[in-house]
């Protein structure tokens, strides 16, 4: 039995092989790592026989084997996620609703560059990357794109908190834009949270209090010159339970839904005889723990309204 | 060895379907007046059903017993109908027959059980349609086809709404032939004996008695052919050739009065019964298709398909859909049950999910035992 080699040739074949198998492949990178990381973590102990396929040393249990089985897996996923944030920078953000947002001005050339750099900062944290998880796969979804020009069409509650209460005269397309942006923010909230010696999966998800946010924007705004301050303080308050001691932008509130609808988005899935759709059944889930998650009970019920009315 | 018992299951499927027709065709050529050509194919390919579901019941017999399933097999498995539908049928059926057209044997008439072992054949021979249930699990595109639940609880139904039709109608023939129900072989066979009676009346002369059989043959035209006893045929209906191509044994009946033979045409009996068993085969195997394709669908649409969803929901921790819920159908024990599962459980399941479960893989054990002996 060889000892444990942090290079070992097989497991970075098992670990790519393993990202690549059909109850995967549709997955966004960060998800296929948490469902990966997910079996390792629940069926350890009765992987010794395939960690001994992989010549790794089971004479002291499962977890330092299973460790470096998850390094290899994260260090795929790192490659994979940095593939698709470029996919996700170059053609899906395009920073449309910068001159509405930032009086009249288009958004710097460095923009994207700074957001990307605070992406990998996330990612490379273990809270905040476990957000991005549900960030990234909400942004490379269009899952954005189907609801907002629906919402818009009905001029009801999500129309009015943009237009009229946040006073955002964006097009449809552009706060598409926007939401994207927020989502991708996000996950910086929690890069000044303290993992734990395991993490919690749901840290990122974790509603975070006002005051806490104040005090880490200047930290963040320092990293991203180019991006108003104004602007990344969306990405960070859509981490604000909803309703909670202050106000929150809709725009916030709508980020905060979609990073965690792309948590629980699963593209392959297939919808069984006598089971509703997947945005349905999800929003009105959803409507009923809104407390509880600290997410906008009403904008939830015109969402669901919109994916029921259109099959979703 | 999967493969060959795959292949054979898929044979016995084909023969089914093929077997049904061909109950059918039977019924039919006797009503179309086929050929004795086309009626002779017929009856051999019967005989060769018949031996084939005969061989495939004493081997799904013989192996149930082997692994001291037997009366599993017999009883809940169906395998009465298997039975019903194969050695019965050979040996009542299409086995005589087929030995009759090799002797070139005739029927005799006036004997009354005929026409009711008749009968009774042929209700049993209905039970060849529940064979279809077997078939059903072929239909894939089917909504219920996948769910056992669904699949056992229409094939019992069918089961029993087959069996009343069939049990029915030999209890019919039965109180037929006892004359507690008043069939029409019993008047038919009487008039062929008066009609024997008088032709013999005409005396032993061939010129007499050939006039004598062509009036009464006028007015009964199932009258084929008189002759004196051991002489010659004084009077036909047909030339000789048109009963080598349109009689088979059982197709005619023979009576023997005062040194006279008369020979009958016994088909418009057999008509009789012919259109009766298509009219009770088309009905048996409508309620059948309509257990299948109108029942079923419902069934899975109300009971097994929400129940399948939330088993799902439950068993599985990354499964989140809601069961759709009818609105005409919400107050159903089913559906309310769905709704309590969509309005709490559900919900629940979400919070403890966010309480550090987080999603359940997706992937299983052997997937990875799998790719780990191929990297």
């Amino acid at each position: 039995m060889r000892a444990v080699d942090s290079t070992s040739e097989p497991v970075s074949r098992f670990a790519s092989r393993l990202l690549e198998t059909p109850a995967l492949r549709a997955l966004a990178a960060l998800q296929k790592e948490e469902q990966a990381l997910n079996v390792l973590r629940i069926n350890g102990p009765q992987l010794l026989p395939v960690f001994t396929s992989l010549g790794l040393d089971v004479s002291r249990g499962w977890r330092e084997p299973a460790a470096l089985i998850s390094r290899a897996i994260r260090g795929n996923v790192d490659r994979m996620m940095a593939a698709e944030i470029s996919d996700l920078l170059s053609a899906r953000l395009t920073f449309s609703f910068f001159p509405a947002v930032a009086g009249g001005r288009q958004a710097p050339a460095r923009a994207k560059e700074e957001l990307r750099a605070l992406i990998s900062r996330a990612a490379a944290h273990p809270v905040a990357r476990s957000a991005l998880a549900g960030s990234l796969a909400a942004a490379l979804s269009d899952i954005i794109e189907k609801y907002i020009p629906q919402a818009w069409e009905r001029k009801k509650y999500l129309y009015v908190e943009i237009t009229r209460v946040q006073r955002l005269a964006l097009s449809p397309a552009d706060l598409s834009d926007l939401t994207r942006f927020v989502v991708l923010v996000r996950p910086a909230a929690y890069l000044s949270i303290t993992p734990g010696e395991t993490v919690d999966k749901d840290a990122g998800y974790a509603p975070l209090q006002e005051q806490y946010l104040s005090k880490i924007l200047p930290g963040i705004a320092s990293q991203a010159r180019s991006l108003p301050g104004a602007l990344l303080n969306l990405g960070l308050r859509s981490t604000l339970a909803f309703p909670g001691a202050g106000s929150v932008e809709a725009v916030c509130r709508l980020g905060a839904i979609m990073s965690m609808r792309g948590r629980a988005l699963s593209p392959a899935v297939v919808v069984d005889r006598g089971a509703d759709t997947p945005d349905k059944s999800w929003f009105n889930v959803q409507r009923r723990n809104a407390r509880w998650h600290g997410l906008d009970g009403r904008m939830l019920d015109e969402l669901y309204t919109i994916a029921a009315e259109n099959g979703w | 060895m999967r493969k060959v018992g795959e292949a054979l299951e898929a044979v016995v499927v084909v023969a089914i379907i093929l077997v049904l027709v061909h109950t059918l065709l039977d019924d039919y050529s006797i009503l179309a007046g086929w050929s004795v050509r086309g009626r002779s194919w017929i009856i051999w390919a019967g005989l060769g059903f018949d031996l084939f579901f005969t061989v495939e019941f004493l081997t799904r017999f013989y192996l149930a017993l082997s692994n001291r399933q037997g009366v599993k097999y017999f009883f809940r498995e169906r395998g009465w109908i298997d039975f019903l539908a194969s050695i019965p049928l050979l040996l009542l059926n299409s086995l005589p027959h087929a030995l009759a057209l090799l002797a070139g044997a005739g029927l005799v008439s006036g004997l009354g059980s005929f026409l009711n072992v008749l009968k009774v054949i042929k209700a049993v021979r209905i039970a060849r349609i529940l064979r279809l249930l077997r078939v059903v699990k072929l239909f894939r595109g089917i909504r219920y086809a996948r769910s056992p639940m669904a699949q056992g609880h229409v094939s019992t139904i069918t089961t029993i709404a087959v069996s009343i039709l069939v049990l029915w109608t030999l209890g019919a023939s039965v109180m037929e032939g006892v004359g507690i129900i008043p069939g029409i072989e019993g008047p038919f066979s009487q008039g062929q004996v008066l009609r024997a009676a008088a032709i013999t009346e005409a005396g032993p002369q061939p010129a007499a008695l050939a006039q004598r059989a062509a009036a009464i043959a006028a007015v009964d035209a199932t009258i084929l052919v008189v002759r004196s006893q051991g002489g010659p045929v004084v009077w036909s209906r047909y030339a000789p050739a048109y009963y080598g191509e349109y009689f088979l044994p059982g197709d005619y009946g023979y009576l023997q009065s005062g040194g006279v033979e008369v020979f009958f045409d016994e088909r418009p009996l057999a008509v009789s019964v012919a259109r009766e068993g298509i009219v009770f085969f088309v009905a048996v195997v409508l309620t059948v298709l309509a257990f299948l394709f109108v029942y079923a669908p419902r069934f899975a649409l109300q009971i097994s398909d929400p129940i399948h969803v939330m088993r799902r929901g439950m068993a599985e921790s990354d499964y989140n859909l809601e069961v759709k819920i009818p609105r005409e159908r919400a107050e159903d024990d089913v559906f309310e049950l769905a709704a309590l599962y969509n309005s709490v459980y559900l919900p629940l399941k979400d919070r403890l999910g966010n309480e550090g479960r987080g999603p359940a893989p997706a992937l299983k054990i052997d997937d990875l035992q799998d790719l780990a002996d191929k990297s």
